[in-house]
């Protein structure tokens, strides 16, 4: 989860679009360039002013005029005419190096990676070695052992470089099959052969486009450095780096004759690589990041929305309230560039020492809404409109420093898997003192010992040795009391618990549920429970909110919610609980899918999928009642009966 | 359905070898101690367990993707645990699987007619407009259409890439299945749709499943049979509706209580009822003893030093527990149970 706490502040300039638009001129520039290359390279015959090799030892060494733009050499030969065949002898260069290298690099690499043991034992110290050894050594080494000359030198450089992509193969095969698609692979009787080539090679592309462009810029440049050194290119044969050497030799009389070739190995290795980097942040980020900063706030659909006018939706605020969320609106940004709304019109409030659940299925909103809290939202998600109280401060509108403060301190966060939330570099009672120095100032030994009274209030024996593990040395559940405890450590009002023990084991999280239960009777925070599991929310809350495509579709207190659900959504995941029903399938269903945002239906977004539709259920409808309340056109008309 | 079994675990272990920082050596993980198992053509088997207990290990060996360290497995005629390498394809077509995470168990870079005709293109010799003809069927029984064929995972819903996981299970229609969480992954609303769907087709063409779940409640939907696993034992087997509504293993209790009741009041009720029975420290394995009796309310002095044989439980089945043994001395402790079970 990144950290962009800008969202909240949306006065606060953003860079997002100027980043992306950059990233889109040095694309440009980059491939022009190398397009101008290939150009170059194969039209040389055509474009070149003079043969490459028509020495005039009368002009050597001359400074760039008007027959000879860039000069010429010490043989008298015409500069700009080697330069556009050096275009020729790089391309070929880099062709035939990489593509030795990625031919013998990544079948080796993928076998080793799929077989593993022995093979890949003997393989992987001899890949060790050569990498050890300066590149360029070890190419000289090849060289010296197949004599001098372009094509030899590029495959000297192609085994060089084969390394590095046996690396990459062999790693993303090890990653790759432990993936369950490997297994259903084998499952259906797949040879290996076949799981390898038909399977697993195809995800190594991405990676193996990076790593091409990188290894094009790296050819080039151990091309001119081996030609340089006499052992690539052999004169009187045009190539960059030839050329430099010849240009070193002179640099007392013509100090111009080094610049041509430099500057053109700078500008295509500075290409290619660009390039590559271009590529790579490409591949694997589906979202394009960036939302418009100027954009104003516009409520999505706020004149439609009748729950707007008249104040339908404000239950009366207890006195004691410690959270007050009203008409909030989240949206993201969309692929075509445009904003999709993930959350509308949510209103709700905690009061002190109370559990609120909010309870739907993945997609409706649910784990966004408390992190919009938090002010959380990641990248391409941006909270606007409504407000949100905490404490009688509109978070919303504190500055950045400001809300850094309000988490952890007012207000922390227990996420659902313990063992990525906890960091596993740092034992578990450093973790807690972390937040204790820094949130309430307290000194090492202070914030210490605090920490291990926490970690045995959390009910783990031992505290004082826990504090000292770390978290992979503890199990589900006993990490995420260490969660809890961390998350309680500044003793914040309001505490957002979102899955909290879906990842966990029944007998486990009846425990944990226990502990949240005590913890509240001790410190009396208020609990926002994000689930997905009703039977959950049934346990641990006093009011629930379910929450179906984005917006609140029905409020209840817990007991009445489940004897008597008004809306046909809340009914449906009821009756569709395995414990529901006792009866063989077919089992109670709710047809279709939860809709994705963006493809909500315009009026009631449950309308597809419910059985009471009506002509009404086409406008938008509002959340109505007191106390409890539902957003149903129908919910008081027909008598629906408790589900069991 | 005959009484051969289609599928027999006698004796199973399973057992892991960690390794040291040297690569030999290592201390042993025994997943699965002496698990007997059978399934009948036609039949499903829950298989029940929280994580660690052995549940996933017994599903892999009998997909041969993890070799049995000891015991049998026989499918048909054929034992498997003698296969060295792989099984010989008329058994490999017949034992098919689907898995848990619909995200991971559907390749990324390959479409949907791909994945779904995969298993004919190894096992038969269809070409190409064949198998196209057998994917479009498969999708339709699973529910997706012809349009679906030439897109990739990523554009469906979980919901949807598991039914596009069992349209390939059951390609070549196979004698059995194994479904490992296959609907845990999914929301409430759509984990109905794939049970329904299974049930469906199990009906339809006679398929045995071999289903391993952490939800008892979910399982016995499905299942004919349910077997309750906890730290690599089977501590309890029996017909579905027994174990579900009078479990004889105080471990099954545990299980079916420790999932919250879906009426507040009642569920405040238990909650209150309940012993904060806690217990933090990981469940110590001994060799000998009851592997249930470090959290066992019910544990007896035997518990400490023997353990439980399988003993037969009125409705059906068995249950590793001495609670049900017969002989004298122990008909208080039965009583016992009774009322412990006793709502």
């Amino acid at each position: 989860m990144s950290i962009e706490p800008d969202t909240l502040s949306p006065a606060m300039p953003r860079r997002a679009r100027w980043r992306l638009s950059g990233a889109q001129i040095i694309t440009g520039i980059a491939a022009s360039v190398l397009l101008m290359l290939a150009f170059l390279a194969v039209f040389a015959d055509w474009i070149a002013p003079y043969d490459p090799l028509r020495q005039s030892l009368m002009e050597a060494l001359q400074w760039p005029s008007t027959a000879h733009w860039l000069g010429t050499d010490d043989l008298g030969r015409d500069v700009l005419s080697r330069l556009i065949y050096g275009c020729r002898i790089a391309a070929i260069a880099a062709a035939e190096a990489t593509s030795i290298a990625v031919l013998l690099g990544v079948p080796i690499g993928l076998f080793i990676g799929y077989r593993g043991g022995l093979w890949d034992w003997i393989v992987m110290r001899i890949v060790e070695a050569v990498v050890s050894i300066p590149g360029i050594m070890v190419a000289i080494v090849i060289i010296a052992i197949l004599g001098a000359g372009l094509h030899r030198a590029m495959i000297a450089l192609g085994i060089l470089f084969s390394t590095s992509f046996l690396r990459l193969a062999r790693g993303v095969v090890l990653a790759e099959r432990e993936e369950v698609y490997v297994r259903s692979a084998r499952v259906v009787g797949a040879s290996d052969n076949r799981i390898l080539l038909r399977h697993i090679l195809p995800n190594i592309a991405p990676p193996l486009i990076v790593q091409v462009t990188l290894t094009v810029g790296a050819v080039l440049l151990a091309e001119a450095g081996l030609s340089f050194i006499g052992l690539g290119v052999q004169p009187p044969q045009a190539s960059w780096g030839t050329m430099l050497n010849t240009a070193a030799a002179f640099m007392d009389f013509n100090w111009f004759l080094s610049v041509p070739p430099g500057i053109a190995i700078i500008l295509t290795v500075l290409s290619v690589n660009l390039l590559g980097d271009v590529l790579r942040d490409s591949i694997g980020r589906g979202i394009a990041v960036g939302v418009r900063p100027e954009t104003p706030a516009v409520r999505f659909e706020a004149a439609a929305s009748p729950s707007s006018e008249a104040g339908l939706t404000s239950s009366p605020r207890p006195a004691d309230e410690i959270l007050w969320v009203e008409s909030l609106q989240v949206m993201v940004s969309a692929r075509d560039g445009g904003e999709i709304p993930v959350i509308t019109d949510l209103s709700l409030s905690i009061a002190k020492g109370e559990t609120l659940g909010l309870v739907g299925e993945s997609g409706s909103g649910k784990t966004l809404t408390g992190l919009s809290i938090l002010g959380l939202l990641g990248a391409g998600a941006r909270t606007t409109h409504g407000s949100i109280l905490l404490n009688g401060r509109d978070l919303r509108t504190l500055p950045r420093k400001q809300i850094e403060q309000v988490r952890g301190n007012e207000v922390a966060m227990v996420f659902q898997d313990p063992t990525t939330s906890l960091n596993p570099a740092f034992t578990v009672g450093s973790q807690i003192v972390e937040v204790l120095r820094s949130k309430q100032g307290l000194t090492q030994k202070q914030a210490w010992n605090h920490a291990v009274e926490l970690i045995d209030r959390v009910g783990i024996p031992r505290p004082e040795e826990r504090a000292r593990a770390y978290p992979h040395e503890l199990s589900g559940g006993m990490a995420q009391r260490i969660a809890i405890a961390r998350a309680l450590s500044c003793n914040p009002s309001l505490l957002i618990a979102d899955e909290p023990t879906t990842a966990l084991d029944v007998t486990v999280q009846q425990e944990i549920l226990d502990l949240f239960r005590d913890l509240q009777d001790e410190f009396g925070m208020a609990i926002l429970f994000v689930t997905h599991d009703l039977a959950v929310a049934a346990d641990i809350c006093d009011r629930i909110g379910v929450m179906y495509a984005g917006e609140l579709v029905e409020m209840a207190d817990v007991d009445p919610l489940f004897a008597d659900p008004r809306h046909p959504y809340t009914r449906g995941l009821l009756s569709a609980m395995p414990h529901a029903s006792d009866r063989n399938p077919p089992l109670p269903t709710i047809r279709g899918n939860v809709p994705r945002p963006g493809t909500w239906p315009l009026g009631c977004r449950f309308s597809n999928r419910c059985d009471f539709k009506s002509a009404a259920c086409d406008a938008r409808i509002p959340l109505v009642g007191t106390g409890r309340q539902v957003r149903c056109v129908r919910a008081g008309e027909f008598d629906m009966e408790a589900v069991s | 359905m005959t009484d051969k079994p289609l599928l027999k675990i006698t004796d199973l272990e399973v057992t892991y070898w960690g390794r040291s920082l040297l690569g030999l050596g290592g201390k042993p993980f025994h997943a699965v101690k002496g698990a007997n198992l059978s399934i009948r053509a036609g039949e499903t088997l829950g298989l029940v367990g929280e994580s660690g207990s052995g549940k996933s290990s017994i599903a892999n060996t009998v997909l041969g993707l993890v070799p049995a360290s000891s015991g049998s497995i026989r499918f048909d005629d054929t034992e498997l645990t003698s296969v060295k390498t792989r099984y010989p394809p008329a058994v490999r077509s017949q034992i098919q699987a689907v898995f848990q995470d619909p995200f991971s168990s559907l390749n990324p870079s390959m479409t949907v007619e791909d994945i779904v005709t995969e298993p004919l293109r190894v096992h038969t010799g269809m070409n190409r407009a064949e198998r196209r003809a057998r994917a479009v069927e498969l999708l339709k029984l699973v529910s997706l259409s012809e349009e679906h064929l030439g897109r990739h995972p990523h554009q469906f819903s979980g919901g949807q890439r598991q039914r596009i996981a069992i349209a390939s299970a059951l390609a070549l229609e196979p004698k059995l299945i194994v479904l490992d969480e296959p609907v845990s992954a999914l929301d409430v609303s759509t984990q109905n749709q794939i049970i329904n769907l299974l049930y469906e087709r199990r009906a339809e063409f006679g398929i045995a499943y071999l289903m391993i779940a952490h939800d008892l409640a979910l399982v016995h939907h499905i299942s004919d049979r349910i077997a309750v696993m906890y730290l690599g034992h089977i501590v309890e087997e029996g017909p579905s509706d027994r174990v579900y509504k009078a479990p004889a293993h105080p471990y099954t209790k545990a299980l079916l209580d420790a999932v919250p009741l879906l009426d507040p009041a009642a569920q405040r009720q238990r909650r209150a009822a309940r012993k904060s029975a806690a217990v933090l420290e990981a469940p110590r394995v001994s060799a000998t003893g009851c592997p249930y009796r470090n959290r066992c309310p019910l544990v007896m002095a035997r518990c400490q030093t023997e353990m439980p044989p399988a003993y037969t439980v009125d409705g059906g089945g068995m249950a590793s527990c001495f609670l049900h043994a017969t002989d004298a001395g122990t008909a208080s402790e039965g009583a016992r149970f009774k009322e412990h079970a006793a709502p």
